[in-house]
């Protein structure tokens, strides 16, 4: 490793920690899709700055891009408040323009103006290592590690410092503003981060994915967790090593670094999304397959407590009558002999001691209708689920 | 370049006349399924399908090796409902709400897309002019054939959604109901999401993946603000967004270095500002009239049962009061005691004021009507 790549992969690890910070609360507080406005809607701002200081890194053209970020979302909050069309179709509507506004600009002025858009939504982060800073007459580093590592710097110590007051706006405005927290302080404060947040990676990683360094992490951690700290602190381990495998897939494809960045990313929410232990794909098919069995059981036991005839009580009625297919009659009758709750003479099905004290309850329970019972109950009776 | 001169330079200029055609049909096609986008709360799946469509077209290009639009235009359709429905998935099996699925598949989908193309831009036969003119559009690269598959697409979704209007729209605004009177949902639902993408898909090529958002929302939008029919809206939605390609078209093709795209975006925004002030029913201007005159009736009422409880104690109701004993009453200015002169509801002599018969009756009347209409 040479010292441009190690470079490179510090600036993209930056990014992404800068990005999750954010991105988590955005993912918490419903509002990932703003993410996706800023990054579009920064253009005419980034455009306009360069226009006054052609510079791309300088801090008044962050200032401005950052500046067209709140913008939109002041814009969104606007059009939302007159009720006339829904917050989505809000945001819809507000960044393809701004969006149009910055590619006319920089079509206007191509002639003087070496601003490409592709640079602009895309980055290239390959070239990141080269654009140095020079302070007093010596090298310090790349420029973009400078501009990332402050905002990283200044997120951080938002963080630190409003942590509690973050936590509480998020999970319950209400009880945040009975408790003398401004909800209007905390939303700007975090759509400002989130915009100078945007605006800082964009030449790092390009406008577009920058949303997937916002949301993607986050989303991810949130499947595996329920705990603010331990989310956070999630959404960082993956946005890294999102950043480091990305640049390594990069160098051997010989592809764009923010592409393979974004795959990797995708990759990992791909593989957590199925696997997740409680609310990944798989286990919760697993769980609604095992909560029907439950309730034909349930049903299934209620019927033999209403009925003393045998030819009701009878193995073949299953089929018969209740009209459930073999396997999903053996499943039951499986389950509810394993528990205990039935005896199977001759092919007539009769309720245990067990079973009856099960129905019992099962009847109260479906006329009181707490919803917490049920899953007591069956902890309480089932030796084994469904 | 006149308006006069521009008209008989579509009908005679073949590239104009296909960019017109072209814009036109995408702008009515978007703003009819744009509509059921819009109603059905799916506002930003237009973002995220023509981001996701993206790796289709790399991967399309990737296995046929050449250039093709109706090869992108399958690949782009492939990977669009794929994105779609891992939405659904998202939204439905998981605790994530659907911003974050929509922003997930947005970004992960556009972020392989780019590692696929730039993958491609090494290989020897790269010709990656066609691909780039999907990420922002170019309107000039249409040709007849393209409008020939526009109008043939536009053309069946005018029929799928005339044969299923009536379940279309009772899913649009009563999905459960719609399920217990026996209608299939999944297949509407699918039906109706599949001719949105392909609607979104088809605009890639001219307006680009970050502003066919728009392209499918301003024209469903500005024309939710007329009228609360949904016929009526699909219509002039239709209209809308024709209209915006048409004029977009015209003005970028008559000024330097304007890109068909974002004017025909710029040109719908205008449509959906115009129709936000000044629509009759919804419209901000009107809603504001509305409200002061609404404000001002309820000052003139304040002010009239505050004459009357002054008027009530005498035995003459005409007997002249100052108007100084108004002065700490908040709804009281010069110019609503005149209008209330106006009505003949008071007398004003001088520093005085004194209240008519029928001022009388009807400020005795005024929270008896209220009842009243209240209870009708």
């Amino acid at each position: 490793m040479n010292s441009a790549q190690i470079e490179i992969q510090l600036i993209a690890s930056l990014v992404a920690i800068a990005c999750a910070i954010p991105g988590t609360f955005l993912v918490l507080r419903k509002m990932a899709l703003i993410t996706d406005a800023i990054s579009h809607s920064i253009l005419p701002g980034i455009v306009i700055g360069f226009f006054i200081t052609h510079d791309l890194s300088s801090p008044l053209l962050i200032i401005l891009a950052a500046a067209s970020g709140v913008i939109t979302v002041i814009l969104v909050e606007f059009i939302q408040k007159t009720g006339l069309v829904k917050e989505d179709t809000a945001i819809g509507l507000v960044f393809p323009a701004l969006f149009s506004i910055g590619i006319i600009l920089i079509a206007q002025n191509a002639n003087d103006v070496h601003l490409d858009i592709d640079a602009v939504l895309l980055g290239e982060l390959a070239f990141a290592p080269f654009d140095r800073l020079i302070w007093g007459g010596t090298d310090v580093g790349p420029k973009s590690l400078w501009i990332i590592g402050s905002i990283l710097l200044i997120t951080l110590g938002l963080l630190f410092a409003f942590f509690k007051e973050l936590k509480v706006s998020t999970f319950d405005a209400g009880l945040a503003s009975a408790l003398g927290l401004s909800p209007i302080v905390m939303h700007y404060g975090l759509m400002t981060m989130s915009s100078i947040t945007t605006v800082g990676a964009f030449d790092a990683v390009g406008a577009i994915l920058v949303i997937a360094l916002m949301i993607a992490p986050a989303a991810t951690a949130y499947l595996l967790t329920n705990d603010l700290k331990k989310m956070l602190l999630l959404s960082v381990l993956f946005g890294v090593s999102s950043a480091i495998g990305g640049y390594w897939v990069a160098h051997a494809l010989d592809a764009s670094i923010s592409g393979s960045m974004t795959t990797i990313l995708g990759l990992i929410f791909l593989f957590v999304y199925l696997f997740a232990p409680n609310k990944g794909l798989f286990s919760v098919l697993y769980r609604q397959r095992q909560q029907r069995i439950e309730v034909s059981l349930l049903t299934f036991l209620l019927h033999l407590g209403n009925h003393q005839e045998e030819e009701e009580r009878h193995v073949k009625h299953l089929n018969e009558h209740i009209n459930w297919q073999k396997v999903q009659a053996k499943s039951v009758l499986d389950l509810a002999l394993k528990n205990n709750m039935i005896t199977i003479d001759h092919d007539i099905v009769s309720l245990t001691k067990k079973g009856k004290k099960f129905t019992k309850e099962a009847i109260d329970y479906i006329i009181t209708n707490k919803n917490s019972e049920i899953e007591n109950m069956k902890d309480r009776f089932f030796l084994f689920r469904g | 370049m006149d308006i006069q001169q521009y008209i008989e330079l579509v009908f005679t200029d073949y590239t104009l006349r296909t960019i017109t055609l072209g814009t036109a049909v995408l702008g009515a096609i978007c703003g009819m399924l744009g509509s059921f986008a819009v109603l059905r709360k799916q506002s930003l799946l237009g973002d995220a399908i023509s981001h996701a469509a993206l790796p289709g077209i790399a991967i399309a290009f990737l296995i046929m090796g050449t250039k093709n639009s109706s090869i992108f235009l399958l690949g782009a359709l492939i990977s669009g409902l794929i994105g779609t429905f891992w939405i659904r998935g998202i939204t439905s099996k998981t605790h994530l709400k659907s911003d974050t699925a929509l922003g997930l598949i947005l970004s992960l989908f556009f972020g392989f897309g780019m590692l696929l193309l730039t993958y491609i831009q090494k290989m020897p036969n790269a010709n990656q002019a066609g691909l780039e003119s999907y990420l922002f559009g170019q309107a000039a690269t249409l040709i007849e054939s393209d409008v020939w598959l526009m109008g043939i697409v536009t053309a069946i979704s005018l029929v799928i959604l005339l044969l299923f209007w009536k379940e279309l729209k009772l899913l649009l605004f009563d999905a459960d109901y719609t399920k217990t009177l026996g209608f299939n949902t999944k297949f509407l639902d699918i039906l109706i999401t599949t001719f949105i993408v392909i609607a979104i898909v088809l605009g890639l090529q001219t307006v680009g993946v970050v502003l066919m958002s728009a392209m499918l929302l301003a024209p469903a939008a500005a024309a939710r603000q007329w009228t609360n029919n949904l016929s009526v809206m699909v219509i002039l939605a239709a209209i809308f967004g024709a209209f915006s390609g048409v004029l977009g078209t015209a003005i970028s093709a008559s000024h330097n270095n304007l890109s068909t795209g974002p004017v025909i975006v710029l040109v719908a925004g205008v449509f959906v500002l115009v129709s936000f002030i000044f629509s009759p029913g919804r419209g901000l201007l009107f809603r504001e009239i509305r409200f002061r005159k609404n404000r001002n009736d309820l000052q003139l009422h304040k002010t009239l049962s505050f004459m009357y409880n002054i008027a009530k104690t005498h035995e003459d109701i005409g007997h002249p009061h100052a108007i100084k004993i108004l002065n700490n009453f908040q709804g009281f200015t010069r110019k609503s005691l005149q209008k209330l002169e106006d009505k003949d509801y008071v007398k004003i002599s001088g520093n005085m004021w004194s209240m008519t018969a029928s001022g009388y009756n009807t400020a005795s009347n005024l929270y008896d009507q209220l009842i009243t209409e209240e209870d009708e």
